[in-house]
């Protein structure tokens, strides 16, 4: 009797031992030295008459993707760091060309000798021809389905092939993750649009109304955020793109804008006065009117004078803020008014929320148009109005 | 069996448990269900008036309750509705408890053998579970109702402070207009949204263990009201930042809404694991008082220990949790098992309580 229980206790005994040796580890761990962390990927079409060559005639429908990674592992990031003598990057990309998203990445496999693990993954770039000839809920859906790539990521569409805006000639630049910081600067620019990321595109691509994505463009091995690619609603592709100035113009619109700069010019001297956007606000006000239907745009913002060519004027004097006001209203204007004529009559898409206004506004209205929502939006009258208030001049009056 | 004085619970425990047992698995699909019925961004109203219309079935329920002081469902509603017919449903309230844990765990493991345990066989997530369980509620309602004691503040504090960090993906517009198309769709929203509120039933039982019997209606809408705010806030959050028309499309938008934001400088950037975390604890508050509720019919209806019953009751619950083939199987199980509650749990108290009413009454015209 006593000798069973001493036996108890010693296979209870061994048992906390056994447990413990279990307890460091886990089921499915992975070490991170043997994963190749994909900060971002680049998709692009494979421009016709390629290397594969084989199946080609018989597969003329089919389109072929070049999917690239940009992988981040810990010998690369050692590379970065170490930076020296060595020309050596710090992310390596591999492409691998497919016709669906999922078997390209599993061919990746056979190029690789770390596990590819997208928990991390911060970007995703569509070059501009993929994104013009296939829907983007098709070419996004393994993106939107998989549970390691996190719905916090953004996209983009790059202008020529997206690929290359995953390099960069710097040494120790990882360019997904540059990609990811230049989005951050959307509150200081009017001139990039309102970062989108995966959760909230999924809804856009499912309402089916046509939106912005922002648009980088690949200069010497230099990223650069230009302009705003235009997504039709419809077919959910590319339709084309927005510079600048008109993206501008469209985030006045949208008064989601968080501050930037007004370019205007002084009327009596023609020198430059610069409006910076302390506040933004703008307030689309729907009009129904039997079958008729109308916008009115009100824009108002305060900021303050934060450079200043004109010599001569004094700040302090109130004629001179009145006149450098109505410069600024002038110029912001006259970008809504571009903007609107490029969208309206060009595209003949809403990427600025008319509809959602009207949607909210007149729900009832909006069962009845939004079907054929960017055709009535094309002929649409839109009323605008700014107003723009100078707070302050800074630490300078005259 | 349970006059002992250390088999008896206080008010607030009752409220914990409730609050514990109605926040599961619903939390992280309520937000797609509901809104795939009604369509416009209202459903934060339909699930304001389920939670509203859970609260009187639970008020019935312990109307009924407090017929029969000291006594379970099981025990009374024999003497209601006589032997054979109260023992059978009894019956099938115990087979409801047990499908309904079995439904709580699968659920789990799917979720977690997703997020956080990719590789992970089902098997091997689902019985530590059990075990775990089975050892907690051996001990019998005191040591499950302080268990949930420290399970719920974790729950809360999690909770309210993951949702109010996706603030920054929050957009108002996504949530207007309001009841722009009427009041009907929002409407058809209000069934589904009264089955996320499942659990005023464990009343049928926990009014017997109360100490203060005539406090259970205050139990029973206290007990409603906090899962009705997180809800509510969910719904709400989640529509919110993914727009109506996103919200459709994904399996489990709750858990979504954690995963589209990444808060940088914070010891923490990504928040859903603190999610899955107090959602599995949640999990398994419910999964051990359904479990517990299913072990006490048995013991009840045959009048032995419970003991035998929670040993046997493991199997059953394993195979049943096995059983749906795929994620759309155990779906609909969940759906069954809602229109189930509905009449179990909707109607038959209404019945058995003017049932008991009027024979009250005529016992009272014989004696006089």
């Amino acid at each position: 009797m006593k000798l069973s229980h001493h036996n108890v206790r010693f296979f209870l005994v061994s048992l906390i031992f056994l447990i413990l040796l279990p307890l460091s580890g886990c089921w499915s761990s992975k070490e991170i030295e043997s994963l190749g962390l994909v900060a971002g990927t680049a998709m692009d079409l494979e421009k016709g008459g390629g290397v594969g060559g084989e199946g080609e005639l018989e597969q003329e429908d089919r389109y072929l993707f070049i999917i690239t990674n940009q992988f981040v592992t810990s010998e690369t990031t050692g590379n970065g760091t170490k930076g020296g003598g060595s020309q050596q990057k710090a992310y390596k990309n591999v492409s691998e060309t497919g016709d669906a998203i999922l078997p390209t990445l599993r061919n990746m496999i056979l190029r690789i000798d770390k596990r590819a693990f997208a928990e991390h993954s911060k970007v995703i770039v569509i070059g501009e021809d993929l994104a013009r000839t296939l829907n983007l809920q098709q070419i996004l859906d393994f993106y939107l389905r998989e549970m390691e790539m996190r719905p916090s990521g953004f996209i983009l569409i790059a202008k020529n092939r997206a690929s290359i805006t995953l390099e960069s000639k710097e040494p120790k630049v990882i360019p997904a993750y540059q990609l990811v910081e230049i989005i951050q600067g959307h509150k200081r620019t009017t001139k990039i649009s309102p970062p989108m990321i995966l959760a909230k595109l999924e809804g856009k691509l499912h309402s089916g109304s046509s939106f912005l994505l922002q648009n980088v463009i690949s200069e010497n091995g230099k990223n650069k955020f230009a302009g705003a690619a235009v997504i039709e609603g419809k077919t959910k592709k590319l339709l084309g793109f927005l510079n600048e100035e008109e993206l501008q113009g469209l985030t006045w619109i949208t008064g989601k804008g968080k501050g930037g700069l007004v370019e205007s010019f002084d009327e009596e001297t023609a020198q430059p006065v610069i409006y910076e956007v302390l506040k933004m606000k703008s307030k689309i006000i729907p009009y129904v009117d039997g079958d008729s239907i109308s916008f009115n745009i009100k824009i108002e913002s305060e900021g303050r004078i934060a450079e200043n060519w004109v010599v001569s004027e004094e700040a302090f004097k109130n004629e001179f803020l009145k006149r450098a006001e109505k410069a600024a209203e002038k110029k912001v204007e006259s970008l809504v008014k571009n903007v609107l004529e490029k969208i309206q009559q060009e595209y003949k898409v809403d990427v600025s929320g008319f509809g959602n206004k009207l949607r909210i506004e007149y729900p009832y209205v909006w069962e009845k148009v939004k079907k054929d929502w960017d055709q009535t939006f094309s002929k649409v009258p839109i009323k605008y109005e700014v107003k723009l208030t100078i707070k302050d001049y800074g630490t300078v009056g005259n | 069996m349970i006059n002992s004085s250390k088999d008896r619970i206080t008010s607030s425990q009752a409220v914990v448990i409730l609050v514990n047992y109605i926040l599961a698995a619903g939390i992280l699909t309520l937000p797609r269900l509901s809104v795939e019925k009604v369509k416009t961004p209202d459903v934060w109203i339909s699930v304001f008036l389920g939670g509203l219309i859970a609260m009187i079935g639970g008020v019935i329920i312990v109307k009924l309750s407090q017929q029969f002081p000291g006594k379970t469902f099981y025990q009374y509603c024999q003497e209601i509705v006589g032997k054979w017919v109260g023992g059978f449903l009894s019956l099938v309230i115990v087979c409801y408890f047990f499908t309904i844990s079995a439904y709580e765990v699968r659920t789990m493991a799917e979720v977690t053998g997703f997020f956080l345990l990719e590789g992970t066989p089902t098997w091997g997530i689902i019985l530590p579970f059990l075990w775990v369980g089975f050892y907690l509620i051996i001990g019998g309602i005191n040591p499950i109702a302080r268990m949930f004691e420290i399970i719920f503040p974790i729950t809360i504090i999690i909770f309210l402070l993951v949702t109010f960090m996706s603030l920054g993906i929050f957009e108002i517009d996504n949530l207007r207009p309001v009841l722009g198309l009427g009041i009907l769709p929002m409407l058809k929203g209000i069934k589904t949204a009264t089955l996320a509120f499942l659990g005023p039933e464990i009343m049928l039982l926990l009014v017997a263990f109360l100490k203060q019997p005539d406090k259970a209606v205050k139990v029973v809408l206290i007990g409603i009201s906090i899962p009705l705010i997180f809800y509510v806030l969910t719904v709400v959050m989640v529509i919110g930042a993914l727009s109506v028309d996103g919200v459709v499309t994904r399996t489990w938008p709750t858990l979504d809404l954690m995963r589209s934001f990444e808060i940088t400088g914070l010891i923490f950037e990504r928040f859903e694991s603190l999610l899955l975390v107090i959602w599995i604890m949640q999990i398994f508050s419910t999964f051990t008082i359904t479990y517990y509720a299913a072990a006490l019919g048995l013991a009840q209806l045959f009048k032995k220990n419970i003991k035998p019953f929670i040993y046997g009751l493991i199997p059953i619950i394993y195979i049943i949790a096995m059983f749906p083939k795929n994620i759309n199987d155990l779906f609909k199980l969940g759906g069954t098992i809602g229109n189930v509650a509905i009449f179990l749990f909707g109607v038959l108290p209404l019945i058995l309580l003017s049932i008991s009413r009027l024979k009250g009454e005529k016992h009272e015209t014989k004696s006089s």
